[in-house]
């Protein structure tokens, strides 16, 4: 082999797949409005995507993998968290996090009203783009769906709904990343030790503005509509009264799993 | 050194570690608030010194590769600078612009893509930078009418480099074409481009520390900016798995990234080859540790690190963990820090004007093995983390919280390992400044007079 013959191979190799490259860049760049659902990028959007780099956010967070490893991805983040509780994060962070709790706490970033409903546009727009699968499956802020640890499968695959309700309730529907079972203890929503008792005793409230009639239909309704009735108070309702509680359940489980769910809540008396 | 223009490396070397040091600082600053607690979270957050941090390892290497580059351009084409004046100015408009940029971060004037963050007006300083850069060369190799294949691939990969970065001038409304095209500055530069200037600062060092045939060495390195460019290119399709782009890219970025170890393969071997046909006589044995341990890192940490996490089946699991800080730490230390090292060790005795013996410091070695031993520590302790953070979160789906809390000892075992890095870091500094000043030569005649036939 000659240096001639090597200089041939770097010259035509380099023209060949910087010319396929090229190619399969015009292809892609085709398909990106279709793939990313642009129709719905809005200017709001664009706005958030500006607040998202004025504010430095891929430096600490991921969105679709990319980013910095220091804090939790977002690319499902609205779906998994919704709006109202998104605003009200935003807006103070220290009020839903504890570093010395939690290791971790996002600064206060002085995010105006607008900006914060920009961005979460912005990051409600990327959860709809196809990823071609990823990530294979949720990824989490807190809590845990430890479905793949033996005694958690073993608790899913149970004969007894209740305690397929209580593995669902520390894992995939991942409620006690906000619910703790123990009285007088507030994570972010409403202490759920006693809920069953607690559930009859709202029904019985004046104040009680949902559909239920039973204890049982009281929990179902809080689970698939969190606003059919808001228990106030300073991390569970924005200051409009919507809950921050997301109202993705009634799309993300299974009608089977609401059942068991409930049927372990009901246990808490 | 033979020629007085030569001079300015030293001074693009001294920026380059003095560069070096800040970003082994802020690194320690970042580290430390995986550590927590954070005191300075409201001061100065992660995103701030993190992006410092990575700022800054771009800005010294690119310095590292100017002051190189004026090193061996006139050893290559064998006359003086075309103009002393435009390298001293290219260097203060550099050292400006990188000041302003990492200030700016401070105060949180940022465009906040990863890597890209400068704001497009200093973005507009760095073109400026490359131009004068350029055209200085250029017009040295023209006026001296001698140009070996070395400097041409040297050369070529530093236009590429100022080519590439024009898409970084480019934001798009659509955050999934906004990253497509990110990648065309960030990928086809370190895993494309750069490569180049590795492996002629590689040939050049091989060829002037072994004796080996020149006409050998750079057939070779055809071959191996070849394989470069064969796998990288189409290789910059393992940032497009998940982005938003069609599923096609999960197989040519599998297939073509898989085969990016292949041109740092090539470098261990030549480097091995051309060690073993010529023996390790020469008297810069520290040189010959950085460029040899260069061949060597670049080929674990980017090459075989790289690919432990390309194939869309792995990385679908990993991406955006700790195996890609794992990954990434390597690399860029193995391919791009050691070889400007490699050349910094190599010029400085005749840049200083002492005898190559004189600068053997056992200082020196101690330096090379600190640094290459913390490297490799942290780069364990990195893949640990990264390994937990893929089986906890991503695979048992532990919240992002919990799984940090639980590879918590992991960043313990970073840090430790940082600080054994840090002081070879500072030994490199110390022994860099005890070699001395640069000394004074007198000015070649003009460089045709000394042309010689190609």
């Amino acid at each position: 082999m000659t240096k001639a013959t090597t200089r041939r191979f770097f010259f035509g190799g380099t023209i060949v797949f910087t010319a396929v490259f090229i190619a399969m860049t015009i292809h892609t760049h085709m398909t990106i409005a279709e793939r990313t659902h642009a129709d719905r990028l809005t200017e709001e959007v664009v706005r958030g995507l500006h607040v998202w780099g004025r504010y430095n956010c891929e430096n600490c967070h991921t969105l679709l993998g990319e980013g910095a490893y220091y804090a939790p991805d977002l690319t499902q983040i609205v779906a998994q968290r919704g709006r109202p509780y998104l605003t009200a994060f935003m807006a103070d962070p220290s009020k839903f996090y504890s570093e010395e709790r939690d290791g971790r706490l996002m600064p206060t970033l002085g995010l105006s009203d607008p900006e914060i409903q920009e961005v979460i546009s912005f990051l409600e727009w990327v959860g709809g783009i196809d990823t071609n699968g990823w990530p294979p499956r949720p990824i989490l802020v807190s809590g845990a769906a430890p479905r793949g640890m033996p005694y958690v499968e073993g608790s899913l695959t149970s004969d007894d709904a209740v305690t397929r309700g209580k593995a669902l309730f520390d894992g995939a529907a991942a409620c006690a990343t906000c619910h703790s079972r123990t009285q007088g203890l507030t994570q972010i929503g409403p202490t759920l030790a006693g809920i069953a008792t607690t559930a009859a005793d709202r029904l019985a409230d004046p104040a009680y503005r949902g559909a239920a009639k039973t204890a049982e239909e009281y929990l179902r309704e809080s689970i698939l509509k969190p606003n059919a009735h808001v228990v106030t108070g300073g991390t569970y309702a924005a200051p409009d009264g919507t809950s921050l509680m997301p109202s993705t359940y009634d799309r993300t489980l299974e009608p089977d799993a609401v059942d068991d769910l409930v049927a372990y809540l009901a246990t808490l008396q | 050194m033979t020629y007085r223009s030569q001079r300015v490396a030293y001074a693009y070397f001294l920026a380059a570690l003095v560069l070096f040091a800040l970003q082994v600082c802020f690194g320690f600053l970042t580290l430390a608030k995986y550590l927590g607690p954070d005191p300075l979270r409201d001061v100065m957050n992660f995103a701030t010194t993190k992006a410092v941090h990575t700022n800054l390892l771009l800005v010294w290497i690119l310095t590292g590769f100017m002051g190189a580059t004026y090193y061996m351009v006139p050893e290559e084409s064998r006359t003086e600078l075309w103009s002393e004046r435009i390298a001293w100015g290219q260097l203060a408009l550099w050292l400006a612009v990188g000041v302003i940029t990492v200030v700016g971060y401070l105060f949180g004037w940022t465009t906040g893509r990863k890597f890209l963050e400068m704001p497009t007006v200093l973005k507009v300083g760095v073109v400026i930078v490359m131009v004068m850069f350029l055209v200085n060369i250029v017009q040295t190799i023209r006026r001296a009418g001698r140009f070996t294949t070395t400097e041409g691939v040297l050369v070529g990969g530093l236009a590429a480099v100022a080519l590439l970065f024009i898409p970084a001038f480019i934001v798009f409304d659509n955050y999934t074409l906004d990253r497509f095209y990110r990648w065309w500055v960030v990928h086809l530069w370190v895993e494309g481009v750069w490569e180049l200037v590795m492996g002629a600062i590689l040939a050049f060092l091989l060829i002037r520390l072994s004796g080996a045939d020149r006409e050998v060495m750079e057939k070779w390195l055809y071959v191996i900016v070849g394989l470069t460019f064969l796998s990288g290119i189409l290789g910059t399709g393992h940032h497009y798995y998940w982005i938003g782009t069609p599923r096609y890219w999960l197989w040519v970025g599998g297939v073509f990234s898989a085969l990016e170890p292949l041109a740092f393969l090539g470098m261990a071997a030549y480097a091995y080859n051309t060690i073993r046909r010529s023996g390790l006589a020469h008297p810069n044995s520290i040189a010959l540790h950085w460029t040899i341990g260069a061949a060597v890192l670049a080929t674990i940490g980017a090459g075989l690190l790289g690919l432990a996490h390309t194939w869309p089946q792995v990385n679908r699991w990993t991406h955006g963990t700790h195996i890609t800080t794992m990954h990434g730490h390597l690399a860029f230390f193995g391919a791009y820090s050691m070889i400007v090292l490699a050349i910094i060790s190599y010029a400085l005795p005749g840049l200083t004007g002492r005898d190559e013996a004189e600068t053997q410091t056992s200082l020196g070695l101690w330096a090379f093995w600190l640094m290459t031993g913390g490297i490799f520590g942290m780069t364990m302790a990195m893949g640990a983390a990264g390994i937990g953070q893929t089986y906890l979160e991503r695979i048992l789906g532990f919240g992002y919280l919990e799984a940090q809390k639980k590879i918590q000892v992991h960043y313990v075992m970073w840090f430790a390992t940082a600080i054994v890095f840090a002081s070879g870091v500072g030994a490199y500094i110390w022994d860099f400044v005890r070699a001395g000043a640069p000394r004074s030569v007198p000015a070649a005649a003009p460089a045709r007079d000394l042309r010689v036939p190609a």
